[in-house]
């Protein structure tokens, strides 16, 4: 019997109508309320990995089996990271959270000029959707503000517009957040959820222009087919949007393909849409419908302090005033390098270092990347190549010498087209930590 | 209470009956979909550190997602009690009671207080 048995055990069988309200506000009376508001079968059918039939004929004080029986038992808290094990995905990725499945690419493992698919990293925000049994006939409808609302299916968008690949950069809203002092809410990304791959589809612009958007339409409200946590379905687990002019850039894509392969489930397949230079939240994963809205889109992950910056700098740590926070459109400015890796041994009397790394800036380009092996006190500038496309990386070289053995901390620096540097530290702090992109800092030990 | 437990007992015995209802109905399009999906770690309260609240606590953020993520964070009680707004008002979680909103204020304030980041830059060469 495992741990998480006995004490769901024991849950139910010192009081199971507390257990029930508790759990899933599963109610036998009108005495007590419980804590989920009245999403109690849902959430359990989210628990167990189906919905439950004859929900309303399940007995209260009755633990679903499926929970009962988990067979995997609960493992103590560990040090150190944990590393993602699941189907075709590298084995170094480090698992931030696991529900939802938040898994983030350490930066040594994004040495490559594309990223493979197996190191790219993966954010959930709901429960994704079952794999599509059949791909082409996915639906993505266009409606609100347009002359004549869309329907088509994923095999007609590949049959009526020509499709383009383009190596663009996919990067999480948070990354970075772990950077930030002091910290701050939400899954505690390093460097690692972002990554560079060759995406296949067409310009989103292709289908809104089909559809007609009145002038009235500025902003999109973006709908994926993941569902909330909770498992309710009354309740959206994200839905942000962006400004009609970012909707519009011909690099703005509905996306079927990645790395020359149909786009995977776990990566929003059959159908996403890559908003690239944005938060990765804009670009929605299993997208089903985009309705064009005739003001700023509120949905979920639109408003307060999500995916948003603040106007006027706040004391960190202190509580934040929703009205004092912008929406968080570009990325800053980053930086990584990728090899060596961090923790690396060297041996004696090395005296060259060879270092590579990969350098991004949202909606601009970078201008160049420099390196220090003394804490800052000296630069040096990088070899920095250009972008295949836009929004395309940019890979960058140094050979670097160093003086004698010993303790190396290797700092990186980029800075985009307007002459905008990474800070030493996490800047503009903000309660759910957005904007985090202080210099890659690694060390190495030579001898 | 004593008439619930009993009833409770009983419907224990019903289990096979109910594993069975949830094979057949649910196990066909599970089977298709479980080589892309990813079983997340079991999670046990008691793994947590112990305090008053502890289990409301668990429950109440693990019935959306693993409780790790709670834990892994560290904050004031005032940044804990924002936090639980941003639950409800970003995350869609049903508002708390102001006595159950104590309750797991309590023990998060007291659990999870402010520490420095576990993740970020740590030095390579001084771990374990």
């Amino acid at each position: 019997m495992t741990k998480r048995e006995r004490s769901l055990e024991e849950l139910y069988r010192d009081d199971p109508e507390r257990a029930d309200a508790l759990l899933y506000n599963r109610k036998t009376g009108t005495s007590r309320r419980g804590f989920l508001g009245g999403t109690g079968v849902a959430a359990m059918g989210a628990l167990v990995g189906g919905s439950i039939p004859f929900a309303q004929n399940m007995p209260v004080g009755l633990i679903p089996a499926a929970m009962a029986q988990t067979p995997a038992p609960a493992a103590p808290e560990k040090k150190g990271p944990t590393y993602l094990n699941f189907p075709g995905k590298d084995k170094g990725l480090v698992v931030i959270g696991d529900r939802p499945l938040v898994a983030e690419t350490p930066e040594h493992l994004l040495d490559d000029d594309t990223t493979p698919t197996s190191k790219f990293f993966i954010r959930q925000n709901g429960n994704p959707p079952e794999a599509a049994g059949n791909p082409d006939s996915w639906k993505l409808t266009i409606d609100g503000e347009v002359n004549k609302p869309v329907e088509i299916t994923l095999g007609q968008l590949k049959k009526n517009f020509k499709p383009q690949t383009l190596r663009m950069v996919l990067e999480c809203g948070g990354n970075g957040r772990s950077f930030f002092s002091p910290p701050t809410s939400g899954n505690q990304w390093t460097n690692g959820g972002a990554g560079c791959a060759e995406w296949t589809g067409i310009s989103l612009s292709n289908v809104l222009r089909m559809a007609g958007v009145k002038p009235s339409g500025i902003y999109t409200a973006n709908y994926g087919a993941d569902t909330h946590l909770s498992g309710d379905a009354k309740r959206l687990t994200l839905s942000r949007g962006v400004r009609m002019a970012k909707a519009m850039e011909p690099q703005s894509m509905l996306v079927w393909g990645m790395n020359g392969k149909p786009l995977e489930n776990v990566h929003g397949g059959p159908l996403r849409l890559i908003i690239p230079g944005w938060p990765g939240s804009a670009s929605h994963k299993w997208i089903t419908k985009i309705t064009i809205r005739d003001k700023e889109h509120d949905g979920p992950g639109m408003t307060g302090t999500s995916y948003r910056l603040p106007i006027r700098p706040m004391i960190p740590g202190t509580k934040a005033d929703p009205k004092n926070f912008r929406i968080l459109e570009s990325m800053p400015v980053r930086s990584i390098i990728t090899s060596p890796a961090n923790g690396n041994k060297l041996a004696a009397g090395t005296r060259e270092l060879k270092l590579r790394g990969a350098a991004w800036a949202g909606d601009l380009t970078v201008r160049q990347v420099d390196v220090s092996i003394d804490y800052g006190q000296t630069w040096i500038r990088t070899n920095l190549s250009q972008p295949k496309n836009r929004f395309d990386w940019q890979r960058w070289t140094a050979n670097i010498k160093v003086p004698s053995d010993g303790y190396y901390e290797i700092w990186s620096r980029a800075t985009d087209q307007n002459g905008k540097a990474q800070p030493h530290i996490s800047a503009n702090w903000n309660p759910s930590g957005y904007g985090s992109n202080p210099f890659h800092r690694i060390a190495v030990l030579i001898g | 209470m004593h008439m619930i437990g009993r009833a409770a007992l009983a419907v224990r015995r019903l289990f096979p009956a109910l594993v069975l209802v949830l094979a057949l109905s649910g196990g066909f399009v599970f089977a298709q979909a479980q080589q892309e999906q990813f079983t997340p770690q079991t999670e046990d309260p008691e793994t947590f550190p112990e305090g008053d609240g502890r289990d409301d606590t668990f429950y109440t953020c693990s019935a959306c997602h693993a409780f790790k993520l709670v834990a892994s964070q560290g904050f004031s009680r005032e940044r804990w009690d924002e936090t639980i707004d941003l639950m409800v008002d970003r995350h869609g979680m049903a508002k708390p009671e102001a006595k159950d909103r104590e309750i797991i204020l309590n023990y998060l304030a007291k659990a999870f207080p402010p520490k420095a980041s576990p993740r970020g830059f740590q030095n390579p060469f001084l771990k374990q």
